[in-house]
């Protein structure tokens, strides 16, 4: 469904709705401008590896930079003080230089936001975050995107398997179940049943903090 | 809880809708494949194993009226074997009865192909021991055999310039060849060219021209740019190189097609177009593979 608002899938049915404007079928250069406003943070963090963390950065602002100048990788200084400035957010400013794949998976996902803040994005799409970290970075990584949500008033789209992040972390929730909404509410009245009604009649509740 | 949204079609629905359409496509694929499997057997069995072995004849009798009385009789037998879902294709594509009589057909027409494709190839190719164990011809061989390990010093000099001269063919045909390489690869890469209609025509015409030019053997270029540019080793160096262009474009495009596609995305989702995509995304992760392909 994260890949359906910024058109990364096209969807089956249905319409996509941003800031006002229907975005289903946008082509070409519009689409380009509304992706440009949208963020997204992947679970696999997709950083390019073989380049460094401020490369990786910068990229998140490629939309608003010539292409010629982007072959050259020849950019601003404003750009690259945006850049720091950001890393710096995510307390990882001093990783600047390094390569991409040299930093832990945490690290390499706060890049990954990072870079999506280059875009000043007025929604940030998360897919599953933390699945590929452990319970400890995951709340930092959590706690990363609350701040932006605080900070820059970017509302926060992110789709999670722990409860208790999403407790801790949300402030609405959506639940999805082979494609259907059956769940949309607020966290706190997520109980046991409705658990056991999303995730199946097996499922335990796993707390991590 | 706050009021659901409706959902105007049912996700089970369009999964549903979508295998019905995958089977009758597969049902058409599955007929066309049976045509064609009765049409073949019915051919092989006539003209290689009755005509050519059991009359042995040398100047097979050749009608179209012929082929075309077995084509239409192999299109009303294939139809008809198709639809009753226990053949061969059938089986292939997935759409087949699951039955017994599935089974025994699938085994027997299979061992039926497999065979009278082996016989008619062993009767085709004129396998002979007799020729190959002839002593005139192992006498012949041996000549041939015992000059390469004699070699004639006069003409020592004149191989030497030659095998440089085959060394500069080479070298200048993969040095040429990069460039274009570079930039074919890109537009025969399916995941690059996929995305819209004329784009993906584009890599189609490109993918079939270069099989096509990748299954001529550079020898037979090197004749027709004899003709086109005089025998020498110019001609050489172009035969090489459009033999180079056309199969490293083919090495580097799968190279480009085994890219991690989350990078990918990850600069798709930025807004950037399509030239950064390729270079932010798709070059850091190829320059090792074609740097090895290359050398």
């Amino acid at each position: 469904m994260l890949r359906c608002i910024n058109r990364l899938i096209e969807p089956t049915s249905g319409s996509i709705k941003f800031l006002g404007k229907d975005i289903t079928h946008l082509k070409g250069e519009e689409l380009r401008k509304i992706k440009m406003q949208i963020g997204m943070v992947f679970q696999q963090f997709n950083l390019i590896k073989r380049r460094s963390v401020l490369t990786n950065v910068i990229t998140g602002k490629l939309g608003s930079i010539s292409t010629f100048d982007s072959i050259l990788e020849k950019f601003d200084n404003e750009i690259i003080d945006e850049a720091y400035k950001n890393l710096e957010t995510v307390g990882i400013r001093d990783k600047a230089k390094e390569r991409a794949d040299s930093l832990s998976g945490g690290q390499q996902q706060r890049v990954a936001i990072a870079r999506s803040l280059m875009q000043n994005p007025k929604l940030l799409l998360a897919d599953e975050p933390v699945a590929s970290l452990d319970p400890a970075t995951s709340n930092s990584v959590m706690q990363y995107f609350e701040k932006i949500n605080k900070e820059f008033g970017t509302t926060v789209i992110c789709n999670l398997h722990f409860l208790s992040l999403v407790r801790r972390y949300a402030t609405q929730v959506i639940a999805l179940k082979a494609g259907e909404i059956i769940y949309h509410g607020f966290p706190n009245e997520i109980d046991e049943t409705w658990f056991k009604a999303i995730y199946g009649e097996e499922a335990e509740e796993v707390e991590i903090r | 809880m706050i009021a659901d949204p409706e959902i105007e079609i049912h996700p089970h629905k369009i999964i549903e809708r979508n295998k019905r359409r995958e089977n009758k496509f597969n049902f058409i694929k599955a007929v066309l494949l049976n045509i064609f499997f009765v049409f073949y057997s019915i051919i092989v069995l006539q003209r290689a194993i009755y005509y050519k072995f059991i009359l042995d004849l040398r100047d097979l009798p050749f009608s179209w009226n012929e082929i075309g009385i077995i084509f239409l009789i192999s299109i009303v037998i294939g139809i008809l074997w198709a639809s009753t879902r226990t053949s061969l294709s059938s089986k292939l594509f997935g759409i087949s009865r699951d039955n017994s009589v599935t089974k025994w057909t699938v085994e027997i027409f299979g061992w039926f192909l497999f065979n009278i494709t082996f016989i008619a190839g062993w009767i085709e190719t004129k396998i002979s021991l007799v020729d190959l164990f002839s002593s005139e011809g192992i006498q012949g061989a041996q000549r041939i055999f015992g000059a390469l390990f004699q070699p004639e010093l006069g003409i020592f000099d004149d191989a030497l310039f030659a095998i440089i001269e085959t060394i500069y063919i080479a070298l200048l045909a993969t040095l040429i060849s990069i460039p274009p390489t570079l930039l074919l690869s890109f537009f025969t890469a399916r995941n690059l060219m996929k995305d819209n209609k004329i784009s993906f025509a584009v890599y189609y015409v490109l993918r079939i021209v270069l099989n096509f030019i990748r299954s001529i053997e550079p020898l037979i270029w090197a004749i027709i740019f004899s003709v086109w540019v005089g025998i020498g080793p110019y001609a050489g160096m172009i035969a090489l190189l459009v033999h180079t262009i056309a199969s490293n474009a083919k090495l580097y495009s799968e190279a480009i097609e085994n890219i991690e596609e989350g990078p990918v995305e990850v600069i798709a989702a930025t807004g950037a177009n399509k030239i950064q995509i390729v270079w932010y995304a798709v070059v850091p992760q190829i320059v090792l593979p074609f740097l090895s392909f290359t050398i």
